[in-house]
């Protein structure tokens, strides 16, 4: 299973690395959203914000390829003909599709990298980072977090023939209520508890503390822990999606 | 011209029932709803956190986005969707009028892409508590008509590409995406650099935009009427533009025979 696991998110890496669709996806989408951004804000006496909104569109790329990048996967094995073989393999679905979703979001951190870059060449954000070994853990931990949450949302994918729009459909709700580039507190109140059960908010906490801020470590401890109450979950799911989706005969319907 | 109406209306209608066979409405419906009522929602935010213009701004730019996607994916998708299903060759056999066929499957996408904007501006409103008298509701569904086919327009062109390459819906997300940016909907166009107004002046929206502005914050039809003739300008372009590159790329796909790659 662990090989099976290695080997499928290997492959997807380098699969995704090579697809159009997701590249310009990672090198478009987190520029647009910093750049809209920077200039709303327009905050020249506080770069550091400026840098803040640079990961939060980092991270809300990692969430949109996992998300994305999942359902579409799904729905191209779906359209090849391949979903049902896969189903149909000894090895467990979960360890089929985690590969897919944790690669997207492994992928994901290419917009980082371009966020980062965008911000310091075109807009002087200064690309200071306050714990270089926090930030070098977050990260993973981040796309984990993303990643795992992705895997409980692909098991719905594996039921529904319309899984990349639905995929598309779940980009903003997330985005707000994980405050990645607006701030919790200027949404209604009963937004900010939702964040608590999603694994961006986590994730971008301990990027953001381990770049700007003193404690990044109680919020990367609390990646790894949400992801592993979301594999948990999503192996459940797709264990129970799995048996409908059998019984209902529409692996194969495109 | 009988047989283009034909295939316009029956054409189009039939792709569209066909849609409704391909995906329940209890999924698409709340995804083709949701999407722009969050999306508004997520700049308007955005906006009161960076405390630049007022909810009214971003509530009438988004609300013309989703306008603008439908008419961008409408006509991108209605040539790439053949591509993908290899029925585009036997299409282009056919002595259907090419403009007629494509159109048709688009317009009625673009229909739904306009109420749904109005439903999404509906409840936007009534979240962000931003009211409007009927006058400018008016205004703001005119300069909305007028961006749809200037949108639909440049739709066409995009659409066009499709008898060339296979990733036509990825040329118009990244498209649609920029102009989240370029066309002002969700920032001010004095904020932007000079060379980028540039570019924003002759994309579809920007105009359309301004005009839904101009209107839904209580100005007269003949104060708007400029950008709404310059909007109409820019889709009357785009529209001999796209014309002129469907018989081009549909000659080259047949003598390069390149229409069924995939």
């Amino acid at each position: 299973m662990t090989r099976a696991f290695l080997s499928g998110m290997w492959i997807h890496v380098v699969m995704f690395s090579r697809n159009p669709f997701d590249l310009s996806g990672v090198v478009l989408w987190p520029i647009i959203y910093a750049s809209i951004a920077y200039y709303l804000l327009d905050s020249k006496d506080n770069p550091r914000l400026l840098l803040a909104a640079s990961l939060g569109a980092a991270v809300m790329l990692m969430w949109s390829l996992v998300v994305i990048g999942s359902s579409n996967a799904l729905e191209n094995q779906r359209w090849l003909g391949t979903l049902e073989l896969l189903v149909a393999a000894p090895v467990p679905f979960a360890a089929v599709i985690a590969p897919i979703t944790v690669a997207s979001g492994f992928v994901g951190a290419y917009a980082l990298l371009a966020t980062l870059a965008w911000g310091t060449l075109l807009f002087h954000v200064p690309l200071a980072i306050d714990h270089p070994l926090a930030f070098a853990v977050a990260v993973p931990a981040c796309v984990l977090a993303i990643g795992m949450l992705g895997l409980v949302m692909a098991s719905t994918f594996v039921l529904y023939r319309a899984a990349f729009s639905l995929g598309i459909s779940l980009q903003y709700p997330v985005w707000i209520a994980t405050g990645l580039l607006v701030p919790l507190s200027v949404l209604p109140p009963f937004v900010r508890k939702i964040g608590w059960f999603l694994g961006p908010y986590w994730g971008f906490r301990g990027i953001r503390e381990a770049t700007l801020g003193s404690a990044p470590w109680p919020y990367i401890g609390m990646s790894v822990a949400i992801s592993i109450a979301y594999v948990a979950i999503g192996s459940i799911c797709l264990h129970y999606f799995e048996r409908v989706a059998r019984s209902t005969g529409s692996l194969k319907l495109t | 011209m009988r047989n283009a109406l034909r295939i316009f209306f029956v054409g189009g209608a039939t792709s569209y029932r066909a849609l409704f066979n391909w995906i329940s409405p209890w999924v698409y419906i709340p995804h083709t709803l949701g999407y722009p009522v969050f999306e508004i929602l997520f700049f308007a935010y955005l906006g009161r956190f960076a405390n630049v213009q007022s909810d009214k701004f971003f509530l009438i730019g988004n609300a013309f986005m989703s306008i603008a996607m439908t008419g961008f994916f409408g006509m991108g998708n209605a040539v790439g969707g053949e591509r993908r299903s290899q029925t585009l060759a036997t299409l282009l056999a056919s002595p259907a009028n090419r403009f007629a066929l494509f159109l048709g499957r688009a317009v009625p996408s673009i229909f739904t892409g306009f109420i749904t904007a109005v439903f999404a501006f509906t409840i936007c409103s009534l979240i962000l508590h931003a009211h409007f008298s009927a006058h400018e509701l008016a205004g703001i569904a005119l300069a909305g008509i007028v961006a749809s086919f200037a949108c639909t327009s440049f739709g066409l062109c995009l659409g066009s590409l499709g008898l060339r390459g296979r990733s036509v819906s990825l040329f118009a997300d990244m498209i649609g995406g920029s102009m989240l940016l370029l066309s002002g909907a969700n920032v001010p166009l004095d904020r932007l650099p000079h060379a980028v107004r540039l570019v924003s002046n002759v994309l579809p929206l920007t105009h359309g935009i301004q005009a839904g502005r101009l209107l839904g914050g209580g100005g007269s039809l003949a104060q708007a009427s400029h950008l709404l003739v310059r909007e109409a300008l820019v889709g009357a372009i785009y529209v001999c533009l796209g014309v002129t590159l469907l018989r081009l790329f549909e000659y080259e796909g047949r003598r390069s025979a390149t229409l069924e790659t995939f």
